[in-house]
């Protein structure tokens, strides 16, 4: 058993590319397919993936990926059907795969008769843009927090920080732990980090991995 | 902020930072430990030993520059080996890598014990090593050996440093890599120009009894001296601009290094002579310094003093180096799933992988007891072993995996990692029949290491089983409920 998973992600552009670099941040392995070589080579220069060059819809590239370890496959590419054909290939070839597509418009959700979960990178990107345009003095979590990571963490049974005092643990600097357990308090030193119980905390991304490592195990 | 301590994380590293972690703990303690066993096995021609490993090791170079730049993980050997193989040969090949270094730590710690003494002993604090093995012989029978005694607290110190704190950042480890240098530069320099080296002797060049042949015992028994750049790859998510740098830093601190130990071990055979070099053991280094170096200066009165400094200073910090290297190596397989899951997590205190780090202690305490020689030939023999995988893994990955994007390309694929195979396995042979004629309960150890690991692999993996049943069996449970 481990708690970091396996990804294998479609499509190295901006979706990819982003999504790839928060999940290396948290500790999973990550390997990206990209056809383009410009592409490819940006990715190796950040060095947060190992990267298969070529085409995602090709069985041949999917293997070398290495699929049959891989926990999850996420296709995201601006291509739909090109997304939801990688899922499709990578479910039978191995069927308890998890899949997530990217999709391009709104109600996609019957998609999910065939992936396991759907993205639709621009209601979120939306959202934000709203925000700019207002310009109000209340934004999205999604919007404000630049390059911190605030998250929900739930803490693992087995996880090294399980049941201990905040004061008993030593989180590295570059983390805050903001809510205690049920979110109605702020946290404080006697906060215990029940297991079971989701903890609001915000992280800097060089030390989400080590964070990751004592709430998650 | 939450009200909790802190601790900071690791710094970035440069080009120097990485070239000098593998510098450090390949110019750490090899140098001063092995030059005065080289040279009792292979006579004058210990220079060519050293020179001959820098060869045999830049092939396995090349490989895991091509492996570090193209699979972006920390971890070193395992972690690409854990890449491409499947669970048994990435599991062995871990836990080879792990004992490689554990018992490269209590090479260190018995290395640098001799020099501690001989430290001590020109300052005037206890008379000169071999009397003072003298002096205690009567206790001995009571008692344990004064250098066991003091390798034993030395590994127990750096463990006990390294469980409770975070490991030193890269630029400590650069400072102390100049310093070591720094000394050795000192030594050669006085070496070369002392009227001993102006008489020097190379001939004959191998020792009479075992002619040319003897160099490929020597070469094993050294190789450990040359394992540092594996050390640089699991370090490298903290390295800046990993595609370029982790490759030359490799080739860096391999060339840089081969240049060091030539010059000190032509200085330090020309100086005391091979004979005398082998007499003073693990000290040798210290001994020939002792001998050339002025004396009568300020505060430190014996220039030799400071060249015993940087043996002692050397087998630390390299001993330091292995505990860390030893702990992330079992840190990485317990993470993977291939050890107790204990063995993979962070303690919530200290922030280090706690478990890691004392599991690798044990074995590391229980190998001082160990001979050094001992314990050089079977470090030796586990990293042999575990760069002829990485060779392997090189092909493998090319073969299966063609259309990996490989931003560092080794010159003259398959040659490189064919011919790294190829003499790594001749290293080992030699080294095992060696071993075989004269340190067969080494091998024994070795042996008994391997199926041990297959022993805990096959144990782990029923225990796995039994828990994903168990685990699905109450989920088929539940799942009416939930579905509610």
């Amino acid at each position: 058993m481990t708690s970091d998973l396996d990804i294998i992600i479609a499509g190295g552009g901006r979706v990819g590319f982003q999504t790839a670099e928060i999940l290396a941040d948290r500790g999973h392995d990550v390997t990206i397919i990209e056809r383009d070589d410009r592409i490819v080579s940006d990715i190796a220069d950040q060095w947060i993936a190992t990267v298969i060059q070529g085409d995602a819809t090709n069985p041949d590239i999917i293997e070398q990926a290495g699929l049959e370890r891989a926990d999850v496959i996420a296709a995201l590419t601006g291509e739909t059907g090109l997304n939801l054909a990688v899922c499709l290939a990578a479910a039978e070839l191995t069927p308890d795969i998890r899949t997530v597509a990217r999709i391009d418009r709104t109600g996609g959700e019957s998609y999910t008769r065939f992936v396991d979960a759907v993205v639709f990178p621009e209601r979120a990107g939306s959202r934000v843009a709203a925000n700019e345009i207002i310009g109000s003095d209340v934004q999205t979590l999604a919007d404000v927090t630049g390059n911190l990571d605030i998250m929900l963490i739930r803490v693992a049974d087995d996880a090294p920080a399980a049941g201990k005092p905040l004061s008993n643990v030593r989180f590295p600097e570059g983390t805050l732990v903001v809510s205690d357990a049920n979110g109605e308090r702020i946290a404080r030193a006697d906060t215990i980090l029940t297991p079971g119980s989701s903890y609001v905390v915000a992280v800097e991304p060089a030390v989400v991995d080590e964070v990751m490592h004592l709430m998650r195990g | 902020m939450s009200k909790s301590q802190t601790r900071s994380p690791e710094a970035e590293l440069g080009l120097l930072d990485a070239t000098m972690i593998g510098m450090g703990a390949m110019i750490g303690a090899g140098i001063f430990v092995l030059t005065g066993l080289a040279a009792e096995i292979a006579g004058p021609a210990a220079i060519l030993v050293f020179a001959l490993n820098g060869v045999v090791t830049a092939f396995t170079g090349l490989s895991y520059a091509e492996l570090a730049a193209s699979i972006p993980k920390s971890g070193g050997g395992y972690a690409f080996v854990r890449e491409i193989f499947d669970d048994f040969a990435s599991f062995i090949m871990g836990w080879m890598l792990w004992f490689a270094y554990m018992i490269a730590g209590a090479l260190y710690a018995l290395g640098f014990a001799p020099n501690f003494l001989e430290l001590l002993h020109v300052y005037g604090v206890v008379p000169p090593p071999d009397q003072v093995g003298a002096v205690a012989v009567p206790v001995i029978d009571a008692a344990l050996p004064l250098a066991f005694l003091l390798a034993f607290v030395a590994v127990l110190g750096l463990v006990a440093l390294n469980a409770v704190s975070t490991a030193a950042s890269g630029s400590v480890e650069t400072i102390f890599t100049i310093i070591k240098v720094s000394i050795l530069v000192v030594f050669v320099a006085f070496g070369l120009a002392s009227p001993m080296f102006s008489g020097a002797e190379f001939q004959p060049l191998f020792p009479q009894s075992s002619g040319a042949a003897a160099v490929l015992p020597a070469m094993g028994l050294t190789f450990i001296a040359f394992e540092g750049y594996d050390l640089i790859t699991t370090v490298t998510e903290e390295v800046q601009n990993p595609r370029e740098n982790i490759p030359k830093a490799i080739f860096i601190s391999l060339a840089v290094t081969v240049v060091v130990y030539l010059a000190v071990v032509t200085v330090a055979v020309g100086t005391l002579g091979a004979q005398g070099l082998a007499d003073a053991g693990e000290a040798g280094i210290a001994t020939a310094a002792t001998s050339f170096m002025p004396t009568g200066l300020p505060i430190i009165q014996n220039g030799g003093a400071l060249i015993v400094f940087g043996a002692v200073f050397s087998t630390l910090t390299a001993l330091n180096a292995v505990v860390i290297a030893s702990s992330r190596v079992a840190f990485s397989m317990g993470r993977e799933g291939q050890l107790l899951p204990s063995i993979g997590q962070i303690h919530h205190r200290y922030g280090t992988p706690f478990v890691a780090i004392l599991a690798s202690a044990v074995v590391m305490l229980g190998s001082v007891a160990l001979p050094t020689q001992s314990a050089g030939n079977m470090s030796s023999l586990f990293f042999l072993l575990s760069f002829v995988i990485v060779n392997v893994a090189v092909i493998r990955l090319r073969r299966e995996r063609p259309n990996m994007n490989r931003p560092y390309e080794m010159p003259f694929y398959p040659a490189p990692p064919l011919i790294g195979i190829a003499l790594n396995l001749l290293l080992t042979g030699v080294l095992v029949e060696y071993l075989l004629r004269t340190d067969p309960l080494a091998l024994a150890l070795s042996m008994a290491w391997i199926l041990l690991g297959a022993l805990v692999y096959f144990a782990l993996k029923r225990v796995r089983e039994q828990s994903d049943r168990e685990q699905a069996a109450a989920a088929t449970e539940i799942t009416p409920e939930a579905e509610d």
